[in-house]
Order: C-alpha cells, then structure tokens, then sequence
C-alpha cells in the first residue's frame, strides 16, 4: 500500500496484556485514535491481546523466537531482565526533559536502567491501609491525622483493640494466587525497617534479605498471624467490603469498589511504618524492542499512549489506576480527596520501584514462598536464610557463566 | 516370497514417510534442540547467545537442594498414588462390574470427577481442606469433627500437604483407572469362573486364581500409565500450594517450569526436562522388565 504522498506505509504490532475489559476497551480506542490522526503519514498500529495471566510468558517465548513486537508492555519489575537480554531499545531520548519532568520519579526510576531510560507507563501504582471509621470508632481506636500513617506499635495497639471488640482487624489477601502480591505488598515493611531485598549493584541477596534488620521487621509482621489479626488463609477476595474486616492492606484498584460500599465512612492512611514511612509503586509500562526497524512509529506510540491526553487520562480513567504525569492529575478532581490524595503524596515522597534487577522473576517468586510460610508459623530467620540460598544460587550460576565466557 | 510380496516390501518405506515426517518435526527435532540446549547455558530471552557447558547444567541439578527436593516429592507422590489408586481402582471395577442400570449410573459417577476440570476441582479441595480460622473450616475437618478427630490445616502442614494433594488426586483419578479394569474384566473366561465355582472356591480364591491372572496385561497396562502420569504431577500443588509449605509440595515439572519462565534459564530447564524423561523412561523400562505383559 501507498499513502497519497508516495512514501510506504507502515504498520506497527504492538501487544499488550489483557486486564479488565474496560481497560482493554479503552487501549483499542487509543490505538484507533493513533491511526486516524497519523493516516496521513500512512503510520498505524496492529494491537493484539493476551490474556494478563500468559502474557509474561507468552513474551518470553516471542522473545526466544525472535518474534518480539514493535512495541509492547510489561510488568515494570522485568524490565531490568529485558533490558540485560538487550531487548529493549533505549528511549532516553525520545522525550524531551521537560517532558520526562511531568512523569511521577517513581515512573522514571522504575524504568531505568543503569541510568538510561528503556521503559515509560501510563499509570502507577500505590498501596494503603483502608479503614472503615466506624468500626474503628466502636472499638475505641483513634485513626491518625489526615494523610498520617500509624507507626507499628500504633497499628498492633489497633489491632489488638479491634479483635477485643470482637472483629477481625485486618485483611492481608494472603489468598492471593500471584506472587507478585506478597513482593509488592510487604516490601515496604521491609524497606521501613531499613532493610533491603537484595543489593543490586554487588548482585547479592545473601547477608541481605536474612539482615538483623529485615529478621525484626518480618518478624513484626509475623505477629499479625500469630496474634490472630490477619487470616492466614481467607477465603473471601474482598473481606473488608463485605464488612469482615476493619481494615485492608490493599491497592488503589479497590479504591471505587471501597468507596461504592463504604461511602462516607471510608478512610485511609498510608501504610503502618516500622521506622520509616515506606510504599510501593509500579505497574505495566511500554517498552519498544530493540529490533524494531520501524522505530519512528514505535516512538510515536509510545509518546502517544504516555501522553495526557491521547494516552494517560483514557488509560486512567478505564483502569482507576494513578495517572503518571502531574499534568494529567488536573482531569481527575478526586486526587482533591481522600484516598486518591494518599495515592499522589505516597508516589511523590516515599514510594519506591521494586529491586530493578535481572533476577527479580527469581527474587520475588522465593520472596513470597518464605512469606506464606511464615505467615504460618516457619522461623523467620532460617525460612529468611533459605530463600536467600536459593536466590544466590540462581544468581551465581549466571555471574559464574558469565565470567567463563569473559575468559 | 511372491512377487508381490516383494514388491510390497520395496514400496512400504514410502507408506511410513508421512509419519515419520511428523515424528521429525514434532518429536526429534525439538529433543534434538532441548539436548542441545541442556549442555548449553541458554538464556530463554536470548538463545542465540548459548554457549557450550558441557554437563555443568546436569551436574549442577543433581547437587541442587531444591532439584532434590522437587524429585524426592514428586517420587514420594508417586509411590502414595500407584499402590493405593491401582488397588483402589481395582475394587471399584470388581464392585460395579454387575449388568444392572444402577450399577452403570454409579460407575458414572466414579468417572465423573476424571472429566471435570483439574483447575476447578483444585480450588474445590481446596475450600475443602480450608483449616479453622475465625470459628470458620473445611469440610474434611467438620466431616473428622463429627468422629472427633481433631482438625487439621492440611494443605498448610509441611507432613500433610503432599499426603493431602495425593488423595485428592486418587479421588480425582481413580475413576478412569476403574473404566480400564471394568473393561479388563469382560475379558475375564467366564467358564474358568464357572468351573472354580464348582469346585468350591469362594470369591477371594477366585478373584486371586481366576480373575488376577487374566487381568494381568490390564494391571501392567494401569501401573504403568498411573506411573507416569504421577510424575507429571503439576496442576494440583501449583494450584493449591504454590509447591509450599516449605517446599513440600514442589513437583519436577513445576521445578522446570520455573526454571523455563522464572529463571529464564532455558539451558538448565532443558536438562532438568531431560533427566526427568530418563528417569520416567527407565521406570517404565524397569516396570516392564519385572512384569513384563503376557504374549497370548
């Protein structure tokens, strides 16, 4: 085919993981609105889905074919993997600086790697303790000032209140099926406790996840199970909505669902800190491959579905995710109020990426096996002490090949 | 050997070739590829950046505590499946081998769970094992309640999770098991039987004298094919346990499947997948060679 001034056209594969209809609905709409402006450059994008719970694998096998798309997105903690196999173009340039200033840090730091720039979102991610004001309020227990968070001995003392008056205090969706969530969700207790999961630049997790410090702070959240404050096997998804628990340690994808059910008698606070307030971020972002021969359209569309307009506000407003750029906050008057203003504060201050290293798939798969056994009782420091054997194994054996070919 | 018979013999090679075209390209070529790949130290991202290893993916699973581990569950696994469902699947098809219709609704009923989806019979038992928490439980805990058996968090217990998971898997499996033996038996020489019963032995000395040895093959049949597919065990404690309490639960295929798509170590998966379909390989070789089935 031929566009009207001569020139060829070209079309572009861009894949993209399949999350909620309304999500997905609104990327196709992007991506029309794409071709349409760019049909005289005679640009467009062919957007194909997988469903979310194939779709890393589904790019790691497209990836050994040699088969990877144009562009595509992927979970922000594998980017660093991506980017070590050299299949990420870097992008470092593609925006202009006063551009990348509009992106929330947590957005830009979670797609860099050694200091360049290979990945971008449209939205992020945060975590918070909701609570229902009246439950609170009928065990005696005091929420904090607005946008404050409880120090630990604070939430325990709260917890401890609740379950006398006879409610379960907090819900910790340890039924979760993704390991994904066990990393996401308790890191920050880690990190508050001045702890680390792994030191990415020595590429070493032993001495480091089985830290004195990281021993104390898990150990903490062990006391939730052992006191009988969290469920170490819920059944139900959702229990603080169905008004079982007083509070949930969970993400702003229940943020609608919460306020649907609670209306006025929704609160929120960030996350309970051990010494430091600590959250985590992150989410999908895009990613264009290294091989593309058509890299013009892939850049288009990555400045496309990263921009306000064209990208972020439909993106976000399908998803109910936190919009990446400061700029885009304008189109959504809640971030005016609780809990999507803790969503902002958290990724402007205390939030921080996951450990963007290559072995990360590894890191956390081992991570969220020793929390689910010691949410059951395992001692803390030895199940700490295994999980990081094993994550030292994965590591060294790469560092070790890596070395002979050096040789 | 008439002319024809020659002639035939010259043009047969020609009738295999499309079957060993297919074999070649879905069976040999990819095992060629995953040997190669299991003395290289590929990279699942990058393959083309293999290098040579040598045997050091091998000998570095073999002195792999958790490669252990996953082949000492999955061998465990094995050994609480293959007794217990073979003999199990043979009572029910001695059981429900009558020609009256009840007896076929009930043997559908045994079948049924073989044809239900595993994924949702996972998160069926799952509930079902549920321990006690907030004055809440499973049915198998409130079913042990009524005989004042105490309670247990079965999937939860690093000593009960794989005895848990492999119940399941017999109840689960039995049923297809059973349908091999019912089929088993029709071959059973009815004036044998006959002839026993006139002779005065009673039913165990039938089934032991009489019924045994003409199901032999059957048996051979059923062990061997529960063998195997023990060892592909993957499913239930993906499912359920995620291969935890401790590890307890972590099978060899979910070993190499995390090793393919976690690790994104393709070299050493390939290694782990070949020595598991060696050790599956020589184990149905031993089987045969010990009970070997019958020529008739």
């Amino acid at each position: 085919m031929v566009v009207s001034d001569g020139r060829a056209a070209e079309t572009i594969r861009v894949w993209s993981h399949q999350g909620q209809e309304a999500e997905s609905r609104a990327l196709r709409k992007i991506a029309a609105v794409f071709n349409e402006v760019n049909r005289g450059r005679g640009w467009s994008v062919e957007l194909t889905f997988f469903p979310d719970f194939q779709y890393t694998e589904k790019l790691a096998v497209a990836a050994a074919a040699g088969d990877l798309p144009d562009a595509f997105d992927l979970d922000g903690p594998l980017v660093a993997r991506f980017v070590e196999a050299g299949l990420l173009a870097d992008v470092s340039e593609v925006y202009p600086r006063e551009e990348l200033a509009d992106f929330l840090p947590t957005i830009i730091e979670q797609g860099t790697i050694g200091g360049r720039l290979y990945a971008l979102g449209s939205f992020d991610s945060a975590l918070l303790l909701y609570y229902d004001r009246e439950m609170l309020a009928r065990a005696d227990v005091s929420a904090p000032a607005e946008g404050k968070g409880w120090s630990w001995a604070e939430f325990v003392d709260a917890c401890e209140k609740l379950k006398a008056a006879g409610m379960e205090p907090v819900g910790l969706h340890m039924n979760e099926s993704a390991d994904e969530w066990f990393t996401y969700a308790f890191s920050p207790v880690v990190w508050s406790g001045g702890g680390e999961l792994i030191d990415v630049e020595a590429r070493r997790v032993r001495g480091v996840l089985a830290s004195e410090e990281n021993v104390r702070s898990v150990r903490a959240w062990q006391g939730l199970f052992a006191r009988g404050f969290a469920a170490t096997d819920p059944v139900e998804p959702d229990p603080f909505g169905q008004g079982k628990t007083a509070m949930d340690w969970s993400g702003h994808w229940m943020a609608r669902s919460h306020l649907k059910a609670k209306g006025e008698r929704l609160g929120a606070m960030p996350l309970p800190m051990l010494a430091e307030p600590s959250a985590p971020c992150g989410s999908w972002c895009w990613a264009i491959s290294a091989r593309t021969e058509k890299r013009a359209v892939a850049e288009a569309w990555l400045r496309w579905v990263t921009g306000v307009k064209t990208g972020v506000v439909p993106t976000v407003r399908a998803n109910g995710a936190v919009p990446s750029r400061r700029s885009a906050f304008a189109h959504f008057p809640e971030y005016s109020e609780i809990p999507y203003r803790i969503f902002r504060e958290q990724l402007e201050t205390s939030a921080r990426a996951r450990p963007r290293t290559a072995f990360y798939a590894t890191l956390t798969q081992r991570f969220a096996a020793a929390l689910r056994d010691i949410s059951r009782g395992a001692d803390v420091e030895a199940r700490l002490r295994k999980a990081e054997d094993e994550v030292q194994r994965v590591i060294d054996r790469k560092t070790r090949s890596v070395a002979e070919v050096a040789r | 050997m008439t002319a024809w018979q020659r002639d035939f013999a010259k043009r047969a090679p020609w009738f295999l070739l499309p079957a060993l075209g297919l074999l070649a390209v879905f069976v040999i070529w990819p095992l060629g590829r995953a040997l190669w790949w299991s003395v290289s130290d590929a990279d699942l991202l990058a393959p083309e950046r293999a290098r040579w290893m040598g045997l050091g993916n091998y000998s570095d699973l073999l002195t792999d505590p958790r490669f252990r581990r996953a082949f000492f569950n999955t061998a465990l696994f094995a050994v609480l499946i293959v007794p217990l469902q073979t003999a199990a699947a043979l009572g029910l098809a001695l059981w429900v081998n009558r020609p009256e219709r009840a007896w076929r609704w009930l043997r559908v009923v045994f079948f049924l769970p073989v044809v239900v989806s595993l994924p949702v019979l996972a998160v069926v038992w799952s509930l079902l094992y549920q321990p006690e928490q907030a004055g809440e439980t499973g049915l198998v805990n409130a079913a042990l309640g009524i005989f004042g058996i105490e309670g247990q968090a079965w999937l939860r217990d690093p000593q009960l999770a794989l005895p848990a998971l492999a119940a399941m898997s017999i109840w689960q499996g039995v049923g297809l098991q059973m349908m091999v033996f019912l089929a088993g038996l029709q071959g059973v020489p009815r004036e044998q039987l006959e002839a026993a019963q006139i002779d005065g032995a009673g039913a165990w000395r039938r089934l032991v004298h009489v019924v045994l040895p003409s199901l032999r093959n059957t048996l051979v049949f059923v062990v061997t094919v529960t063998t195997i597919l023990a060892f592909r065990l993957f499913v239930q404690p993906y499912l359920m346990t995620r291969g935890g309490p401790e590890d307890r639960t972590l099978s060899l295929v979910q070993y190499i499947y995390e090793a393919t798509f976690l690790n994104l170590e393709l070299g050493r998966a390939c290694a782990a997948a070949v020595l598991f379909l060696t050790w599956v390989g020589l184990l149905t070789w031993m089987q045969r060679m010990f009970f070997g089935e019958e020529k008739s």
